[in-house]
């Protein structure tokens, strides 16, 4: 019987090795995203437009005369669990990662990452520290980015609500227990004050919590003229209607965080004539080509902008394995961080090699408009400009 | 200001209340906290957004049939879960343990069958504010609506219990379970009527948790702060668990107003184990050997 059950066993490494054998004729990328959870409306349409992009890349031949292939693991967008997502897929022998497309996660994934040398590049991971070791203050050598960061975003809503809505007075609620938020406030702070305008009033809130009542209370008598959330859609809709509850007038501002379909159908009335900062837009021209493909395949508008993002995250990582001709993390990582006019579904790419951020990424500014269920283009900033 | 934080911190209070309501009748009853109340309130909200969205139904159809499922899903729970437990004669600790499975279960179920999105109530009511002294003070009609109706549920809920036989048979069990059965009432059904009970006011709390906020399927886990206010009015005590409600409301209110919002679950919770080092059950507690 004992022996028996070893030759089984042996049977059974046997063919375990034979699969693995079998499976290293394809080039393995990982995909760690929320296909549960809060933020699984992005998760779920980031991974269907890596499928297609994958398809249409193996339909060209693949690449270095390999087909690609997406390992995708739910990370609930829960930061131990992105641990062990990272882990998961480091033992699959990936070559690369693509995500998380939350600052907090990619965060706790990049030390993992790191160790096992396997480079990631996230999607829609805004703060400055994804990228930047925050102990050391150097650049981590295998995390990147293709969307803007944080600072720049702040420092955008800040010019726009000083200088195109003319606000002088400014409010701030956000949530004490998000690096998003938590840094996002204070860039937004710096930079309306540099503009010349006065943050009157800075309310945080915990994590999970639903009423703001208490902080907008106090706002009220200040009678700011814009009030800055940088949250999630769902607390964004919560605060609106609770401001406008208390009699609040003030104009709303978000960020990238509010480009959720569904952010008029939560806040309606009261989030109406809102604006936020996003990475894409529906509008944009340079995207018009991928939002027309995805239509055609799923019937269904992008959930943006993560999967333009992680297409984006894509191209970066085939082009680096293209231009080092190898498989190899430490290699990949080198030429990610020498990415230079690479023509990616956002537009052209430039990695800079300092702070693995994208030089060249503008921002858009949207507008909430409840009547017509949209949110329409209003500007575009460009890095460096003033 | 002061104003406005007062009438906030009430309406505030007055849900908590409202759900701090089912903690303290299951535990004055059974002396286990019932932690799958959060998903039966949750559920109730799930139920009354499909009155609305599917049957349009107004807001009184809408709060009844929530309070309605929402006492069969917890009459279910009881029979299912902890009803095998309880005849086994199992420590409260391990029924509490079960209903921690349940409130996960639930959740999970929610998340599996009707996904992870959230949802909004549309708005019952045109007008939705009433400004009161010169619009220094503003009060959401909802919140009114939510308020007077948590007061006079608790308080119906009183005279059920003073009044009816059932009532006093309930009453009966919380003070001496055995005996209670030995004078001939029937266990099983006062404890499905006890749940239901609690059912019926987690219903009409998820309804206006809904309404006031998102309905999703973590939405139940608000109820912790329900749960810390049932404690502070002393458990297993209706009076209790109403003014644990509005105490809890109205000081979270004031310390987030007055000292710092990010330091108000500091203040407030800090506060919260001053009072129990004092009075260990509670405003209105009785003398209970374990509190779990």
């Amino acid at each position: 019987m004992r022996r028996m059950l070893s030759f089984a066993l042996v049977l059974v490494f046997c063919l375990a090795l034979g699969g693995a054998a079998l499976a290293a004729d394809t080039i393995k990328i990982g995909h760690t995203v929320s296909l549960t959870g809060g933020a699984s409306m992005w998760g779920q349409s980031e991974k269907l437009a890596l499928d297609l992009l994958i398809k249409k890349i193996n339909a060209q031949g693949g690449v270095l005369g390999k087909k690609l292939e997406l390992i995708s693991y739910d990370n609930r967008n829960d930061a131990v669990e992105a641990v062990n997502v990272a882990r998961r897929l480091v033992n699959d022998g990936v070559v690369a990662v693509i995500g998380p497309a939350q600052s907090g996660n990619s965060i706790a994934t990049a030390p993992v990452l790191e160790n096992a040398k396997i480079p990631m590049v996230v999607t829609t991971a805004t703060n400055p520290y994804v990228t930047i070791d925050k102990r050391t203050g150097k650049v981590r050598p295998f995390a990147f980015r293709p969307c803007f960061i944080d600072p720049f975003q702040g420092t955008v809503a800040a010019k726009f609500a000083y200088r195109d809505l003319k606000a002088r007075t400014a409010a701030i609620l956000y949530d004490v227990g998000s690096d998003y938020g938590q840094w996002l406030a204070k860039y937004f702070e710096e930079a309306f004050t540099k503009e010349g305008g006065k943050v009157v009033a800075k309310e945080a809130f915990r994590s999970e919590e639903l009423d703001y009542r208490a902080q907008l209370g106090k706002m009220r008598p200040l009678n700011p003229d814009v009030i800055f959330i940088p949250t999630s859609q769902k607390e964004a809709a919560m605060a609106a209607k609770q401001a406008r509850d208390l009699g609040i007038k003030a104009r709303l501002m978000g960020t990238d965080n509010w480009g959720s379909p569904d952010l008029i159908e939560l806040g309606g009335e009261a989030i109406n004539g809102g604006y936020f900062v996003n990475l894409t837009d529906l509008a944009d021209p340079a995207i018009k080509n991928f939002v027309a493909e995805y239509r055609k395949a799923y019937g269904a508008d992008p959930v943006l902008p993560n999967p333009v993002m992680a297409q984006d995250a894509l191209l970066m990582i085939v082009d680096a394995i293209k231009r080092t001709k190898s498989t190899d993390g430490t290699k990949i990582a080198a030429a990610l961080a020498t990415t230079k006019n690479l023509q990616v579904t956002s537009g052209p790419l430039t990695i800079d090699p300092k702070t693995h951020d994208p030089l060249d990424k503008p921002a858009v500014i949207q507008k909430v408009d409840v009547a017509t269920k949209s949110f329409p283009f209003v500007k575009k900033f460009y890095p460096g400009g003033k | 200001m002061f104003l406005q934080t007062v009438v906030t911190g009430l309406s505030i209070g007055g849900i908590y209340a409202l759900m701090a309501v089912g903690y303290s009748l299951v535990f004055s009853v059974l002396s286990f906290s019932n932690f799958a109340h959060g998903a039966v309130i949750m559920l109730g909200a799930y139920i009354g957004l499909g009155l609305v969205t599917k049957l349009h139904f107004g807001l009184g159809l809408v709060v009844s049939g929530a309070m309605a499922g929402a006492g069969l899903i917890a009459i279910v729970n009881e029979k299912l879960a902890y009803s095998l437990l309880r005849k086994r004669k199992a420590p409260s600790l391990y029924i509490m343990i079960s209903a921690m499975g349940c409130a996960v279960f639930l959740e999970n179920m929610v998340y599996a069958t009707i996904g992870s999105r959230f949802y909004a109530f549309p708005a019952f009511f045109k007008q939705s504010v009433l400004c009161l002294f010169n619009g220094t003070c503003n009060i959401a009609l909802l919140d009114l609506f939510a308020f007077g109706i948590s007061i006079l549920a608790i308080l119906g809920l009183h005279l059920f219990l003073i009044h009816t036989r059932t009532g006093i048979a309930i009453r009966a069990g919380v003070s001496d379970m055995t005996m209670c059965s030995l004078m001939g009432v029937n266990l099983d059904r006062l404890i499905s009527i006890v749940f239901f009970l609690a059912g019926i006011f987690g219903g009409a709390a998820g309804v206006f948790l809904g309404i006031k906020y998102l309905v999703y399927p973590t939405m139940g886990w608000v109820t912790n702060k329900a749960y810390i206010a049932a404690v502070i009015g002393g458990l297993g005590s209706l009076p209790g668990a109403l003014l644990g409600g509005l105490i809890l409301g109205v000081l979270e209110t004031f310390v987030s107003t007055y000292v710092s919002s990010v330091m108000r679950d500091v203040f407030s919770f800090g506060l919260l184990i001053a009072l129990l080092v004092w009075r260990p059950n509670g405003l209105f507690g009785r003398d209970t050997g374990e509190k779990v």
